[in-house]
């Protein structure tokens, strides 16, 4: 059986522990709060449609299709999905979901396709549709608030 | 190469423990300080309980993180479900880690990586039924060997020299045994592909490891047949297989009549995933059996189902039954055993009581005198509503304890459903009306378009009490244990598509294409390759009037429950109220008291002073930034003496140790946008 032997593991060594650490620490930082929110129309219905049938093909085997995970997988609606992501950044949801998803075949969808699939999620927990689509980039995606409740009107 | 990268452990930390005075027994056996702790849940009697002050009411808002330390380098993807319990022992802090599940050592009052050991198992690994880093390890001294102990995803026993992490040569195949081999079964279809793993941690007793098994999600099987779930005591010198226990027994055993048409012979799963425990003195290890193949239909498996879901007894040295108890007949809810069975000796009308005591996924905490068996008080078989399903065999009645009484809801009724306004409790009907409601042990239904969609349940799949399991006092002989109390499951039956399975029924929902759900971890693994591509479609539907849950707070609880007594002695709401219930519009104005969260993996510890555990949801609150809470209650009151702030939720259960005069409390966080990470706390140093 092949294995890994502890003599095999130079990449741990002391240095580069610490070089992690210290990016964590820098991954730590406030950015100033981006002024747009989930609320404001971020994606189109016609693309949350599109997500949706890639949700059917490519997430509803574990998450369900309704969304509230199944036999422990998270949930991608109501209240542990909503507290999971109040506060952060729809950027933070695309990012979470490239890097991991779908389990056992990462890089199996396309950036837009992931895009697509985060739209379904806004739209399935009713956060409003509008007339621009999500993109792609996640440097965009960080400019838009992920909140929880509608915001007052001001 | 290898010796550069190692702290010098021999030198250092394995000496100063000697010098300090390791307790040393007969027979070359070595015995942890109450300090230290050695097993993944503090002890083989699963107390999580360690009688430690220096951290106390006083004090504990103060913690501060010592050390902590990411797990996404352990494996080549991070981990957003770190489940782990480290243990300590000689000044060394051991756990698993990563989605290789590498087994590392740290430098327990540092966190300086000493050593790391992973296993590339390839398309074994990638085929495993439990991925990811697991919960954790086993350790085993006789005071001069120190070795490490832990299954890999890809169900393989690895033996580590624990100041080396290199595998022990003499142990098993060079330091390792194929647990899919000599199994008195073949695992089917192969070994590469052959559904059977563990997550749970190895226990070691007197020189014998034990281990289960454990296998997919049950809900929605492929077929009827599956690789069962046998329990195994190994040599812990030699790796050599000493005995194996039947959990489906073969024909000829006791129970074996308890499968009609001969079901025993195809029928699978009913393992131990859950964490075993051991009386040493007594000889005795007690087995907590989850259900048998499709967790929510048993048509293809007529009969009562020994030892599905039922607590065994067998004899540390043979594996033989002593006694056992069945807490569900014929299960069909997935209540497995979910949690280790707590030892405890207490004292019941004056007399002395070796007890075992098991929290579990319905409420029901289950008290037994440990040598006989017999219940401390009464469990009586009581009469249940007898379902419909076509094909499914039904136990008319089901054990139900008298005493302590139920510390978790385990039954919907429209009492329970979400009650604060009244237009909220109207929509909360309209939901629930689409399902079947009732008490404890309501059968699941047949899902249908016009109703009912399902058995709307809860203190089943993901109630109550869940693989974390509880904590115990054994000063006060108080049981702690939280429980998810609004962790709602709807159980919907369809006929399953041939395409889909040999079986019947699966679980599903009317009108919805039937597919086969996974669990999480599963495919998530270092060594997971591209999965087949998946059918849409899944069983479960939206249960929550505007991001609320549908069942009224609380969310989550911890209850006390005096053992001696029967009684529970206080309950709190654990866990910040939800975000989504803090802020919601519905709700402005109200005085909504602290609600505790849905979640159902919140683990306990017991200190001198405390009950420890820490929030299973991020919030955002006035008093601290996004985040989660660990948090310290007066374990005599149950009142909150402190909190700490966390990144991100509690995912693997609390411990503590002293180390060099300092004590400290690991825990793992993880979830959401947060990866794997164990984070050390410790009191500041004096100014």
């Amino acid at each position: 059986m092949p294995r890994w032997g502890a003599a095999m593991l130079r990449p741990y060594g002391i240095g580069c522990a610490i070089c992690f650490l210290a990016a964590l620490a820098a991954s730590g930082q406030e950015a100033p709060a981006p002024s747009r929110s989930v609320w404001d129309g971020v994606y189109t219905e016609e693309q949350a449609k599109r997500g949706e049938e890639m949700y059917r093909k490519e997430c509803a085997s574990c998450h369900g299709d309704a969304l509230v995970g199944g036999g422990g997988a998270a949930p991608l609606s109501g209240g542990t999905f909503l507290s999971n992501w109040n506060g952060l950044t729809v950027g933070d949801l695309f990012e979470r979901i490239r890097k991991t998803m779908p389990q056992g075949a990462l890089g199996k969808l396309t950036k837009q396709q992931d895009a697509d699939v985060l739209a379904y999620l806004l739209s399935f927990n009713k956060f409003p549709a509008g007339k621009t689509e999500l993109q792609k980039q996640v440097e965009f995606l960080k400019e838009i608030r992920f909140e929880a409740t509608r915001p007052e009107a001001k | 190469m290898f010796r550069s990268m190692i702290r010098e452990v021999t030198n250092g930390c394995v000496i100063a423990g000697l010098l300090a005075g390791l307790p040393m027994v007969a027979a070359g056996q070595w015995k942890a300080k109450d300090t230290e702790w050695p097993s993944y849940a503090a002890d083989l009697a699963a107390t999580r309980y360690r009688p430690l002050d220096q951290i106390n009411a006083a004090n504990f808002s103060e913690l501060e993180i010592a050390w902590r330390i990411k797990t996404d380098n352990f494996g080549n993807r991070p981990e957003y479900k770190l489940e782990g319990t480290p243990l300590m022992v000689n000044g060394v802090l051991h756990t698993t880690a990563g989605s290789r599940r590498a087994a590392i050592a740290l430098d327990a009052a540092t966190g300086e990586l000493l050593w790391i050991h992973g296993e590339h198992e390839g398309a074994r690994g990638g085929a495993a039924p439990r991925q990811l880093s697991g919960r954790g390890l086993a350790y085993w001294s006789d005071g001069k060997d120190e070795r490490i102990l832990y299954v890999t995803p890809g169900y393989q026993l690895i033996c580590l020299d624990a100041k080396t992490g290199t595998r022990v040569e003499g142990f098993g195949n060079k330091g390792a045994v194929d647990l899919k081999q000599n199994d008195d079964q073949e695992i089917l279809p192969d070994l590469t592909t052959g559904e059977i793993g563990i997550q749970s941690a190895p226990v070691v007793a007197k020189d014998t490891i034990i281990i289960g098994a454990a296998f997919r999600e049950g809900m929605t099987p492929k077929s009827m047949r599956n690789n069962k779930g046998y329990v195994r005591g190994f040599d812990v010198r030699t790796g050599k297989r000493l005995w194996i226990f039947h959990t489906i027994p073969k024909k000829g055993e006791f129970g074996y009549d308890t499968w009609l048409n001969g079901s025993a012979e195809y029928t699978g799963n009913t393992g131990v995933w859950s964490q075993i425990t051991v009386d040493e003195e007594l000889g005795l290890v007690y087995l907590p059996v989850e259900s048998p193949t499709n967790d929510f239909y048993g048509g293809h498996r007529p009969g009562n189902n020994l030892f599905g879901e039922t607590l065994v007894c067998v004899d540390l040295k043979t594996g033989q039954r002593k006694w056992h108890f069945q807490l569900v007949h014929h299960p069909m809810w997935d209540m497995d055993i979910s949690s280790a069975p707590i030892l405890a000796n207490i004292t019941v009308d004056g007399k002395a009581v070796k007890a075992v005591a098991l929290p579990s996924k319905q409420g029901f905490l289950y008290v037994f005198d440990r040598v006989t068996g017999k219940p401390v008080w009464p469990i009586d078989e009581k009469p249940v509503e007898v379902g419909t399903v076509p094909g499914e065999w039904y136990s008319p009645t089901q054990p139900i304890p008298s005493k302590p009484p139920a510390y978790s809801r385990n039954g919907v009724l429209e009492s329970d459903l979400i009650d604060f306004t009244p237009e909220l409790r109207d929509r909360g009907k309209a939901i629930a009306s689409k399902y079947h409601l009732g008490p404890v042990f309501t059968p699941p239904t047949e899902s249908k378009l016009d109703g009912p969609l399902g058995t709307l349940t809860v203190g089943t799949a993901s109630g109550g009490t869940n693989w974390p399991g509880g904590s115990y006092d054994p000063e006060t002989h108080i049981v702690y244990a939280f429980a998810c109390t609004a962790c709602a499951e709807p159980i919907g039956l369809v006929r399953a598509p041939k395409t889909v399975s040999d079986m019947n029924y699966v679980a599903g929902t009317a009108g919805k294409e039937v597919t086969i759900l996974r669990g999480p971890g599963e495919n998530a693994g270092a060594d997971s390759p591209m999965p087949p591509k998946q059918r849409a479609g899944s069983g479960y539907v939206a249960l929550n009037v505007d991001g609320l849950p549908l069942l009224k707070p609380p969310y989550g609880t911890i209850s006390a429950i005096n053992l001696d007594k029967g009684e529970i002695v206080w309950q709190v709401a654990h866990g910040e109220t939800p975000d989504v219930v803090r802020n919601h519009p519905a709700l402005k104005g109200m005085n909504i008291p602290r609600t505790g969260q849905e979640t159902y993996n919140i683990g306990t510890l017991v200190t001198k002073t405390l009950v420890i555990a820490g929030d299973g949801q991020i919030t955002t609150t006035t008093e601290h930034p996004r985040g989660a809470m660990l948090r310290a209650y007066d374990k005599q009151t149950g009142k909150e003496v402190g909190a700490v702030y966390m990144p991100a939720p509690q995912s693997g259960s609390p411990m503590t140790y002293m180390v060099n005069g300092k004590q400290y409390i690991v825990v793992a966080v993880s979830g959401g946008a947060y990866s794997g990470e164990y984070i050390a706390f410790s009191l500041p140093a004096a100014e």
